[in-house]
Protein backbone atom coordinates (compact mmCIF):
# COMPACT_ATOMS: atom_id res chain seq x y z
CA UNK A 1 0.00 0.00 0.00
CA UNK A 2 1.19 3.58 -0.36
CA UNK A 3 0.65 7.34 0.78
CA UNK A 4 -1.52 9.23 -1.96
CA UNK A 5 -2.53 12.33 -2.57
CA UNK A 6 -5.44 13.18 -4.13
CA UNK A 7 -5.47 15.31 -7.03
CA UNK A 8 -8.14 15.29 -9.76
CA UNK A 9 -11.39 13.34 -10.17
CA UNK A 10 -12.30 11.25 -13.07
CA UNK A 11 -15.98 12.02 -14.50
CA UNK A 12 -16.88 9.03 -16.53
CA UNK A 13 -20.40 8.11 -17.93
CA UNK A 14 -19.35 4.66 -20.54
CA UNK A 15 -17.61 2.35 -18.10
CA UNK A 16 -17.62 -1.44 -17.04
CA UNK A 17 -20.75 -1.91 -14.25
CA UNK A 18 -18.39 -2.61 -11.34
CA UNK A 19 -17.51 1.14 -11.68
CA UNK A 20 -21.09 2.69 -10.95
CA UNK A 21 -21.67 4.98 -8.24
CA UNK A 22 -18.48 4.69 -7.73
CA UNK A 23 -16.18 8.25 -7.50
CA UNK A 24 -12.74 7.24 -9.12
CA UNK A 25 -9.85 9.82 -8.58
CA UNK A 26 -6.19 10.26 -9.90
CA UNK A 27 -3.66 10.33 -7.28
CA UNK A 28 -0.31 11.28 -6.89
CA UNK A 29 1.79 8.68 -4.86
CA UNK A 30 3.82 10.97 -1.62
CA UNK A 31 6.40 10.47 0.68
CA UNK A 32 5.80 10.68 4.49
CA UNK A 33 6.72 13.93 4.50
CA UNK A 34 4.10 14.58 1.24
CA UNK A 35 6.39 15.25 -1.41
CA UNK A 36 5.09 13.83 -4.66
CA UNK A 37 7.37 10.60 -5.76
CA UNK A 38 6.77 8.34 -8.58
CA UNK A 39 3.44 8.44 -11.55
CA UNK A 40 0.11 9.21 -11.01
CA UNK A 41 -2.52 6.26 -10.53
CA UNK A 42 -6.04 6.27 -10.70
CA UNK A 43 -7.93 4.82 -8.00
CA UNK A 44 -11.42 3.40 -6.57
CA UNK A 45 -12.51 5.63 -3.62
CA UNK A 46 -14.26 3.15 -1.21
CA UNK A 47 -13.99 5.76 2.29
CA UNK A 48 -15.80 8.77 0.82
CA UNK A 49 -12.46 10.77 0.30
CA UNK A 50 -11.89 14.22 -1.96
CA UNK A 51 -9.42 16.21 -3.60
CA UNK A 52 -6.86 17.14 -1.71
CA UNK A 53 -6.58 14.41 0.83
CA UNK A 54 -4.20 12.56 2.16
CA UNK A 55 -5.00 9.28 1.78
CA UNK A 56 -3.77 5.09 1.56
CA UNK A 57 -4.22 3.16 -1.45
CA UNK A 58 -3.62 0.03 -2.36
CA UNK A 59 -5.10 -3.35 -2.68
CA UNK A 60 -4.60 -7.05 -4.20
CA UNK A 61 -5.72 -8.69 -6.96
CA UNK A 62 -9.68 -9.74 -6.58
CA UNK A 63 -9.77 -7.75 -3.22
CA UNK A 64 -12.12 -5.36 -4.74
CA UNK A 65 -14.21 -8.23 -5.81
CA UNK A 66 -14.42 -9.04 -1.72
CA UNK A 67 -14.75 -5.51 -0.84
CA UNK A 68 -17.82 -4.56 -2.68
CA UNK A 69 -19.28 -7.99 -3.15
CA UNK A 70 -19.41 -8.03 -6.96
CA UNK A 71 -19.19 -10.54 -9.19
CA UNK A 72 -16.55 -9.05 -11.41
CA UNK A 73 -14.72 -6.28 -10.29
CA UNK A 74 -11.75 -5.06 -12.61
CA UNK A 75 -10.46 -2.70 -9.69
CA UNK A 76 -6.99 -2.42 -8.71
CA UNK A 77 -6.10 0.36 -6.72
CA UNK A 78 -8.39 1.54 -4.01
CA UNK A 79 -8.87 3.88 -1.60
CA UNK A 80 -8.85 2.32 1.97
CA UNK A 81 -8.30 5.22 4.48
CA UNK A 82 -8.12 9.15 4.70
CA UNK A 83 -5.13 10.06 6.74
CA UNK A 84 -5.34 12.15 9.63
CA UNK A 85 -1.77 12.33 11.04
CA UNK A 86 1.48 10.54 10.16
CA UNK A 87 4.11 10.35 12.56
CA UNK A 88 7.73 9.24 11.20
CA UNK A 89 11.38 9.35 11.46
CA UNK A 90 13.87 10.83 8.40
CA UNK A 91 13.96 7.96 5.41
CA UNK A 92 16.36 7.62 2.92
CA UNK B 1 -5.31 1.99 -12.46
CA UNK B 2 -4.14 4.36 -15.12
CA UNK B 3 -5.02 6.75 -17.38
CA UNK B 4 -3.71 6.32 -21.53
CA UNK B 5 -5.13 7.70 -24.42
CA UNK B 6 -5.68 5.18 -27.26
CA UNK B 7 -3.56 5.69 -30.35
CA UNK B 8 -4.12 3.09 -32.80
CA UNK B 9 -6.02 -0.85 -32.81
CA UNK B 10 -4.47 -3.97 -33.39
CA UNK B 11 -6.15 -6.50 -35.70
CA UNK B 12 -5.23 -10.09 -35.16
CA UNK B 13 -7.07 -13.10 -37.68
CA UNK B 14 -5.59 -16.09 -34.93
CA UNK B 15 -6.19 -15.29 -31.50
CA UNK B 16 -6.79 -17.32 -28.39
CA UNK B 17 -10.59 -18.80 -28.30
CA UNK B 18 -11.31 -15.89 -25.12
CA UNK B 19 -10.11 -12.61 -27.39
CA UNK B 20 -12.58 -13.26 -30.15
CA UNK B 21 -15.36 -10.81 -30.85
CA UNK B 22 -13.13 -8.42 -28.34
CA UNK B 23 -11.13 -5.20 -29.51
CA UNK B 24 -7.27 -4.91 -29.02
CA UNK B 25 -6.50 -1.23 -28.46
CA UNK B 26 -3.04 -0.16 -28.90
CA UNK B 27 -2.81 2.48 -25.81
CA UNK B 28 -0.18 5.02 -24.42
CA UNK B 29 0.06 5.67 -20.32
CA UNK B 30 -0.36 9.28 -19.56
CA UNK B 31 -0.29 11.41 -16.71
CA UNK B 32 -3.41 13.66 -15.98
CA UNK B 33 -1.80 16.49 -17.19
CA UNK B 34 -1.24 14.42 -20.74
CA UNK B 35 2.44 14.23 -20.52
CA UNK B 36 3.16 10.33 -21.21
CA UNK B 37 4.27 7.77 -19.06
CA UNK B 38 5.45 4.38 -19.90
CA UNK B 39 5.79 2.67 -23.32
CA UNK B 40 2.57 1.77 -25.44
CA UNK B 41 0.15 -1.60 -24.41
CA UNK B 42 -2.08 -3.51 -26.04
CA UNK B 43 -5.28 -3.42 -24.22
CA UNK B 44 -8.06 -5.30 -24.23
CA UNK B 45 -11.83 -3.17 -24.67
CA UNK B 46 -14.39 -6.43 -24.34
CA UNK B 47 -16.89 -3.38 -23.27
CA UNK B 48 -16.54 -2.22 -26.48
CA UNK B 49 -16.07 2.10 -25.13
CA UNK B 50 -13.46 3.38 -26.27
CA UNK B 51 -11.74 4.08 -30.12
CA UNK B 52 -8.75 5.74 -31.18
CA UNK B 53 -7.93 9.45 -29.43
CA UNK B 54 -10.23 8.29 -26.19
CA UNK B 55 -8.85 8.97 -23.07
CA UNK B 56 -9.66 6.02 -20.83
CA UNK B 57 -8.77 4.23 -17.39
CA UNK B 58 -7.18 0.68 -17.89
CA UNK B 59 -6.83 -1.98 -15.50
CA UNK B 60 -3.22 -3.24 -15.48
CA UNK B 61 -3.13 -6.63 -13.54
CA UNK B 62 -4.72 -9.92 -13.15
CA UNK B 63 -8.40 -8.10 -12.47
CA UNK B 64 -8.45 -7.27 -15.98
CA UNK B 65 -9.55 -10.52 -16.80
CA UNK B 66 -12.12 -9.59 -14.56
CA UNK B 67 -13.81 -6.90 -17.09
CA UNK B 68 -14.92 -9.87 -19.24
CA UNK B 69 -18.30 -10.90 -19.21
CA UNK B 70 -16.88 -14.76 -18.95
CA UNK B 71 -14.44 -13.38 -15.89
CA UNK B 72 -11.52 -14.90 -17.53
CA UNK B 73 -9.11 -14.15 -19.89
CA UNK B 74 -5.78 -13.93 -20.67
CA UNK B 75 -5.28 -10.67 -19.98
CA UNK B 76 -3.51 -8.19 -17.55
CA UNK B 77 -4.78 -4.75 -19.27
CA UNK B 78 -8.24 -3.89 -20.13
CA UNK B 79 -10.69 -0.85 -20.64
CA UNK B 80 -12.60 -0.26 -17.88
CA UNK B 81 -13.79 3.33 -17.96
CA UNK B 82 -14.24 5.93 -21.17
CA UNK B 83 -13.19 9.28 -19.64
CA UNK B 84 -15.34 12.52 -20.21
CA UNK B 85 -13.32 14.97 -18.47
CA UNK B 86 -10.56 15.34 -15.16
CA UNK B 87 -11.55 18.13 -13.01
Amino acid sequence: MFLAKIKKRVVSTRKHPAYNGKHVFVVQPVNPDLKAVGNEWVAVDYVGASIGDIVVCGGAPGVAQQVFQLDYAPIRTLIMAIVDKIDFRDFQ
Amino acid sequence: MKLGNVIGNVWAERKVKQLHGCRLLVVQPIQSSGRPCGSPLVVADPGRLAGIGDTVVIVTSTDAAQAFDSGVAPVNAAVVELVDIIQ
